[in-house]
């Protein structure tokens, strides 16, 4: 009864690429502007075709930025450093906390479990701009201001109700009575969890890992006012462009290229886990 | 009505990157006004393939599908003027089971007066009297599927199309209510099509049958021949509850050689003249098989008394065979007895494409 | 003192009383099937003696001990569940192998043990197969193999027929047996079709409101069930169901149904001038097409095949729906559509229930 037509296929591929397009184009742009200089960058009209140039690059890596105001020491590879570190640590203490809770919420009927839980989850509905002031405030009296440690606890905001949402699905749509196999047959408690549970919500855990990942390393607020420079994630680092000798748009570019590619390549490489798992195992399989 | 013909129908699936899925080969069927046929197979046979093509919601690939004269294969199912049960159910969830029901009723414009009157006599038949005010998503799965059978039977059409109509009913209720509707249908001269997967429901419901295996029509008959003359094993396996006993046997001179699964020789029957020398499968049906009389020797694997008929298996040298009476019959587990496999109760098959060479007695028509 | 004992176990499970003070007792080597309608606490019971649940009052006793409070794993329980329940991200191998990693035995006496259970259950060639590329029949034979492998003491089989195709589930139905009694454990098996409590059990416990309302050999079931909702479960088709009131005539009891005055047995004396629900076996119906001695007048409806015996859809006089059945041989004889028939009951195997409480009266004083 489906017959395509020549023209809703034409119509339908014309749409993907406006909105693949839509999309595309600015990040296009942006990695075209790394390799331009200031002057290339400005011109007007803009050109596609030009002298491409490292320049930008080998500022960022070797951290000295010379410009006609003078040489400026860049901290770039430290922020793309604290940016690894931060988000892997985050993500991995996300998961030690998150998946043992998501798994007690899918299997246990507690008092309350349904409330806490409830509460959990919206950590991710609160703007964080709402608790950044007593945050701040906190952290100076308890002197965690500007240290990792502080910094990866409050990513735990960001980390841990996006594992409990997900990773709970999955060991929801495992059938209990698997689990329940597994201990007739003469297992512990421990060993169905980490040989049942475990292997068969794993697509859960890394979608959750790995969202978590990429918004842990795009956190922005969070750094800016609870951390100083040395302890910046890449976020914040690019601040650091906006010079008082004027916007160095190479090197922001260049920087933009540089933070986003280990996100831009998790998410390429583990696309089909994301969509998997954001999809919450809808279908019963 | 007229006569519904099928000739040579053909159901290709044609889906991007896989091959081609040949759903229905060559289907010719013949159904007369009134008649009450099953589609039976298992699940991926080309049954609802079929039943769809009837109704217009898949398209004919190739062949006719044809009503007395006219040519069905361009109608729209609208306006073919058949009546459907899905197997789905796809009743309407904001409309009561009542409303349900006389939907098409209502559109045809019938009187008032006699769309109460059908809905109280198809309600009373299909036991949903009491649900007639509830709501699809309240009620549970047998009775939605009551609720759909009865959309399509209140409406008496030409032509009844049924999809699997009775596979979530309870146990208690299926043998009186699939009297009921047989009553119903044959009353008001229904002529209908219904697809199941359960040989019992087709054995009970059908004037014919139509065995559907790999999309190709196995056999269309009489349930009575379907039992007694099955054209090919898969028929003679798929049909009857206990199935036909199937053995492995050699026809070599004068005599068959029965074998066991693991090929070694286990007991002889008398061929007849005709029978060809070579491989053979040997089908008696379970209540023809003669317990406590017999040249054999056989050992009782189990005895199961139903209430009203008894299943045994028996293992004759070492070929578990399935024998029905309809008695008690007091043997245990265990014990010793004679059984006889009589030479007119024997169906002989090809081995190796699985035709039907003998029945009993007679050679096959 | 029984091998399993079930002392009075109480249970509420999602806000609803499913157990109630139940009791029942399995020996050593025998199978109990539980029986009864969906719903009604049978899969809860499993989930009970297996540790999976604890119960809210009671005891479980195995070999006289207790084993409330005892998880899972600690007890020698072996279990089938009606959806498999096979461990998806490993092969059937390991499946099977399980209870005996968990046990720690040695992995060539492990591979040993897994074959030989494998070959019984004729699964030896699917082993390296992971569980979505098995059949269904596969899957059940591999969740039998997990639950038999370790030998344990107690065997749980949670409806295991109910999701495997019609055609492998008599096989199985009639292989069952020979295994079970091999076993040597307690069985307890989970059903909700009576021919397979008939067919499996050495004793059938029949499982309603929350308790075991009769626990008998299947046969004594049959013949006397002790609840008229017992009554109704156990045959197919369904038995028939008359309110009467016996009064004393001229010869004796006597009542008047299905439009005539029949003549009751001498010892139904005790129920006279009571209102009894009367119910009669279709197979004790007797269906003639000429006039017979004793026989009722009624009208033939409908007749619809079953399997080895055929349902004959009447109406009496009164306008009542019967049903009555015959041999596959006869049903020839009644053609299609309405005739007149005359109907010889025996009466003297009809049963009485109290209508009030659904009791089985007693048949004599």
């Amino acid at each position: 009864m489906e017959r395509d037509n020549l023209l809703v296929t034409i119509l339908r591929g014309i749409a993907l690429l406006v909105v693949g397009l839509f999309f595309l184009f600015p990040l296009f742009w942006v990695a075209l502007m790394s390799f331009q200089t200031n002057e290339q960058i400005l011109r007007i009209p803009p050109s596609i075709v030009f002298e491409p140039t490292l320049s930008n690059y080998w500022a960022l890596i070797s951290g000295r930025l010379v410009s006609n105001a003078g040489i400026l020491e860049i901290k770039f590879m430290g922020n793309l450093w604290n940016s690894v570190l931060l988000s892997t640590t985050s993500v991995a203490l996300a998961l030690l906390l998150g998946v043992p809770a998501a798994y007690a919420f899918a299997r246990f009927r507690f008092r309350l479990s349904e409330d806490i839980a409830f509460t959990l989850l919206s950590f991710r509905f609160a703007p964080p701009l709402l608790v950044l002031l007593p945050l701040s405030l906190y952290f100076q009296d308890i002197g965690l201001t500007d240290t990792y440690v502080g910094l990866i606890w409050v990513y735990q905001l960001i980390a841990l109700p996006l594992i409990l949402w997900i990773v709970r699905g999955y060991f929801e749509d495992i059938s209990p009575d698997i689990e329940h196999a597994y201990r007739i047959d003469g297992h512990s408690w421990w060993k169905t969890f980490t040989r049942i549970a475990l292997p068969l919500a794993r697509p859960g855990i890394a979608a959750a890992a790995l969202l978590s990942f990429i918004f842990c390393w795009n956190n922005f607020i969070f750094a800016l006012i609870l951390a100083s420079a040395d302890k910046q994630p890449v976020t914040v680092g690019a601040l650091a462009f906006v010079t008082a000798s004027g916007i160095q748009y190479g090197q922001i570019a260049a920087a933009v290229l540089l933070s986003i590619t280990p996100t831009l390549l998790l998410a390429l490489y583990a696309q089909r886990y994301l969509v998997e798992g954001l999809s919450l195992g809808a279908v019963k399989g | 009505m007229a006569e519904l013909n099928l000739i040579a129908v053909d159901k290709i699936y044609q889906s991007r990157g896989k091959p081609p899925v040949h759903a229905v080969q060559g289907v010719d069927m013949r159904i007369a006004d009134g008649e009450i046929i099953g589609l039976l197979g298992s699940s991926g046979c080309g049954k609802t393939s079929t039943l769809r093509m009837i109704a217009g919601f898949e398209e004919v690939s190739r062949g006719e599908i044809r009503l007395g004269t006219r040519l069905l294969n361009d109608l729209g199912p609208a306006e073919r003027g058949v009546a459907m049960a899905f197997e789905g159910y796809a009743l309407y969830p904001p409309l009561t089971v009542r409303d349900n029901i006389v939907f098409a009723l209502l559109r045809a414009k019938t009187p008032r007066a006699e769309i109460d009157r059908r809905v109280a006599e198809i309600a009373a038949l299909l036991e949903i009297e009491e649900i007639l005010d509830r709501y699809p998503p309240t009620i549970s799965a047998g009775q939605q599927q009551r609720t759909s059978l009865a959309r399509a039977l209140v409406r008496r059409a030409d032509l009844s199309l049924l999809d699997e109509p009775m596979s979530q009913l309870e146990p208690q209720l299926r043998a009186i209510l699939r009297a009921r509707i047989k009553d119903f249908l044959i009353q008001h001269k229904m002529t209908t099509v219904f697809v199941t997967h359960d040989q019992t429901e087709a054995l009970a419901l059908a004037d014919r049958i139509a065995v559907m295996e790999g999309g190709v029509l196995q056999q269309f008959a009489t349930p009575a021949d379907l039992k007694e003359q099955p054209a090919n094993l898969f028929v003679a396996s798929f049909i009857g509850e206990p199935p036909m006993n199937i053995m492995e046997a050699e026809v070599i001179e004068s005599d068959i050689v029965v074998r066991t699964q693991r090929n070694e020789k286990a007991f002889i029957l008398p061929a007849f003249p005709g029978d060809r020398p070579g491989d053979v499968r040997v089908g008696i049906r379970p209540h023809r098989l003669k317990v406590g009389t017999g040249p054999l020797q056989g050992q009782v694997v189990s005895n199961q008394w139903l209430g009203d008929q008894t299943h045994l298996g028996i293992e004759v040298a070492g070929v578990l065979l399935v024998a029905v009476t309809d008695g008690a019959l007091s043997v245990d587990i265990g014990e010793h007895v004679p059984v006889d496999l009589p030479g007119d109760a024997l169906h002989l098959f090809d081995a190796a494409m699985g035709k039907a060479l003998r029945h009993g007695m007679g050679p096959v028509a | 003192m029984a091998f399993l004992d079930l002392d009075r176990i109480s249970v509420a499970f999602k806000k609803e009383q499913v157990l109630k003070e139940a009791s029942l007792s399995v020996e050593r080597g025998e199978t109990v099937v539980v029986f009864g309608p969906s719903g009604g606490g049978k899969t809860v019971l499993l989930r009970l003696v297996s540790g999976v649940m604890q119960p809210d009052s009671g005891d479980v006793r195995l070999g006289g001990r207790s084993l409330l409070g005892a998880g899972p794993e600690q007890r020698d329980v072996g279990m089938a569940f009606q959806n498999f329940a096979l461990y998806p991200h490993m092969p059937a191998f390991e499946n099977i192998a399980s209870p005996l990693r968990a046990r720690g035995m040695a992995g060539d006496e492990i591979a040993r043990r897994v074959q030989e259970t494998a070959r019984l259950l004729k699964i030896d060639h699917v082993l390296k197969h992971f569980p979505k590329e098995l059949s269904n029949g596969q899957k059940q034979r591999t969740a039998l193999g997990r639950a038999l492998i370790a030998g344990p003491e107690v065997l749980l089989l949670d409806d295991p027929l109910r999701n495997v195709d019609a055609k492998l589930r008599y096989e199985m139905r009639i292989e069952l047996p020979r295994l079970l009694k091999s076993f040597g454990g307690a069985v307890l098996y989970v059903t909700q079709d009576y021919k397979e409590a008939m067919a499996l059990g050495d004793r059938v416990a029949v499982l309603l409101d929350g308790r075991f309302l009769q626990v008998d050999r299947p046969a004594e079931i049959y013949r006397k069930p002790a609840d008229i909702r017992i009554a109704r479960l156990f045959g197919d088709p369904t038995i028939n169901l008359v309110p009467v009131k016996p009064r004393l005539g001229a010869n004796g009891p006597e009542v008047d149904i299905f439009g005539s005055r029949v003549s009751l047995p001498a010892q139904t004396g005790h129920l006279l001038d009571r209102d009894c629900m009367l119910a009669l076996r279709p197979e004790h119906i007797e269906v003639r097409t000429e006039p017979v001695d004793g026989g009722i007048p009624m009208e033939l409806d409908a007749v619809t095949p079953l399997n080895v015996r055929t349902v004959l859809f009447l109406r009496s006089q009164d306008g009542r729906e019967v049903l009555a059945t015959c041999s596959e041989h006869e049903q020839g004889r009644f053609g299609r559509g309405h005739r007149a028939v005359h109907a010889a009951i025996d009466f003297g195997r009809a049963l009485f229930f109290d209508p009030a409480s659904g009791t089985l009266l007693p048949a004599a004083a």
